[in-house]
């Protein structure tokens, strides 16, 4: 592979995102005001509640992970979507591009985005909730925050899967697995809550495991022993997984026809 | 000469729904391109010709056969041959919210360029395409002949040594078709690209494609140079002869070159093998009869004919 053309494939992809984004006034809105409201929303209901600080930092990480996971893979599943609404996939893929560059191309905008979102829920929840978004550490956030990106990127990795294979009809896809995922790792709640059949799907989302590395800084023991290490090892399992899916979606797509009755 | 395109025993099939029966799209469909040189394929809708095209393109894979671009196999060497090779198509789809300077920027990036080499590239490509005006304005707000000539300029972005154009002039006004056509002569005469296209437009396979081939219900009726499909069908120019008194007792059918003739009146109409080596003859064969030709009128076989007779 040469360097500097793979760059420009790359950035290819990142550029075209990151203009898409910033002409489309519903990208504000995904970027500040849905997350401005989750906050509110989950912040008042903690007051209403009168819940203890500890508590209302557990419900508030899952606001703010929830919304940053959200956005960050939007970019990744609208790489191909923009694509399929312009009925340019054809063009796309009869370029010298591999899939590399198109997840790691719209992924960046994914993880600049999603970092942004992070930010603005965190200084909120930090500014009208007295979260302490700090307490963790640099390190601790840090991991946390590729913890979750790195969940974002399979989500958006099985959403480009399912565009090649269903094209546009995939675009609920993209809000679904999202919400499901979501609501399965214990966003808001201790996974201990879940009915027992339920607990065990939560133990194969890697989320779950980042949720409960970050929460022990509050005072919130972890159920799981070295969360990090499951949480990254199947982030990882799971992101070559879905590149393998892809990877065989597009080799499909090329065989039935499907990029050229997408480009219709 | 080299060959740019070999394809031997192409055949593709789609479902027509999921769970539906098989359609046979393309039968064993051969072809042979040299380099350098614009090749036409012909036919009607639903004969085959985008498939053919988007296999020998790497978009669509053959269910049988092999086909070899610039020497490279389309399925075992697509990522290799896709930097060599682009495409523009009809009813040109691009993304709606980018302008026509950042569609192309995009679209040169994904072919790896960027910089002054990409810049440079796109200036060319704007110029010659006539859109420097509307080098900032976005693809939803282009006109459908714009659009195209977008198509066209983003097909060059890599300057490929084959290009596919899938009826390239769809949508463009007269003015603007008959600039790209010269656009794609001079392409052609000037840098050496080897150009396979396909079209309905009759005129536009004469003016450009020095070989034709026609597709129907996926199969490949016949190719060859407008002249040479014009001999293999018994075709010919047509001489239609206008005699002062009547046609007397001519044998029209003796004279050189003649094909088939009819007589209506004080006209016979003749099809000649090459009228414009046959007409002189012809005529100084009349004037040893006593009767007077007062008017002559010709008319050259076109594709349309061909096609006409191919195709039913």
């Amino acid at each position: 592979m040469k360097l500097p053309s793979s760059f420009h494939k790359i950035w290819a992809f990142s550029a075209r995102s990151a203009l898409v984004n910033r002409r489309n006034v519903f990208a504000v809105f995904e970027m500040l005001f849905w997350p401005a409201i989750g906050i509110f929303s989950v912040g008042l209901l903690t007051r209403f509640l009168k819940l203890d600080p500890e508590t209302v930092t557990f419900v508030l990480i899952g606001a703010v992970s929830m919304n940053t996971i959200q956005i960050a893979q939007l970019d990744l599943s609208y790489a191909l979507l923009y694509s399929v609404w312009a009925k340019s996939l054809k063009h796309e893929f009869m370029a010298p591009v591999r899939l590399t560059h198109i997840l790691v191309g719209a992924g960046l905008v994914g993880v600049i985005r999603g970092f942004l979102v992070f930010v603005v829920m965190g200084v909120l929840s930090m500014w009208l909730f007295d979260m302490d978004l700090a307490r963790p550490g640099t390190e601790g956030l840090i991991i946390f925050m590729a913890g979750m990106f790195l969940n974002a990127a399979v989500i958006g990795a099985l959403v480009l899967a399912l565009v090649l294979r269903f094209g546009q009809r995939a675009e609920v896809a993209a809000w679904a697995f999202s919400y499901l995922m979501l609501l399965l790792c214990g966003l808001y709640y201790p996974v201990s809550v879940l009915p027992p059949g339920v607990q065990l799907l939560a133990q194969i989302i890697p989320l779950t495991y980042f949720l409960e590395y970050f929460r022990h800084f509050y005072g919130f023991p972890s159920s799981y022993p070295h969360p990090l290490l499951y949480g990254f090892s199947l982030s990882v399992i799971y992101l070559c997984g879905c590149y393998a899916l892809v990877h065989y979606t597009l080799n499909s797509a090329l065989q039935r026809g499907t990029l050229l009755r997408l480009s219709e | 000469m080299q060959t740019a395109i070999s394809a031997q025993g192409i055949s593709k099939s789609f479902r027509t729904r999921i769970f539906g029966p098989w359609k046979q799209v393309l039968h064993e469909v051969d072809l042979e391109v040299e380099s350098g040189t614009i090749f036409g394929i012909l036919g009607p809708n639903g004969a085959g010709k985008t498939t053919f095209i988007s296999i020998l393109a790497t978009l669509l894979r053959p269910d049988t056969g092999q086909a070899r671009v610039l020497g490279l196999d389309v399925v075992k060497n697509a990522a290799l041959l896709r930097e060599r090779i682009n495409l523009a198509a009809s009813g040109a789809h691009f993304l709606w919210c980018l302008t026509v300077e950042e569609n192309l920027r995009f679209y040169g990036r994904l072919y790896g360029l960027g910089g002054k080499t990409l810049a440079a590239k796109i200036e060319e490509l704007l110029d010659i395409f006539g859109l420097q005006t509307q080098r900032r304005v976005t693809f939803e707000r282009l006109s459908t002949g714009l659009k195209q000539r977008l198509a066209l300029a983003k097909a060059l972005i890599n300057t490929p040594e084959l290009l596919f154009l899938d009826e390239p002039t769809t949508g463009l006004d007269p003015e603007m078709a008959q600039h790209s056509r010269e656009e794609i002569l001079r392409l052609n005469r000037e840098t050496g690209l080897t150009i396979l296209l396909t079209t309905h437009n009759l005129r536009e396979a004469e003016m450009l494609c020095g070989e034709v081939a026609f597709l129907k219900e996926g199969r490949l009726l016949a190719r060859g140079t407008i002249p040479q499909l014009q001999e293999r069908l018994g075709l010919g120019d047509r001489v239609s002869l206008f005699f002062q008194d009547g046609c007397g007792d001519l044998d029209f059918s003796r004279l050189p070159g003649v094909l088939t003739h009819k007589l209506e009146n004080n006209r016979v109409d003749l099809m000649v093998d090459r009228a414009e080596e046959r007409l002189a003859p012809i005529l100084e064969a009349i004037s040893r009869t006593r009767n007077t030709v007062i008017q002559v009128q010709l008319k050259e076989v076109d594709l349309a004919e061909i096609y006409h007779e191919i195709t039913q």
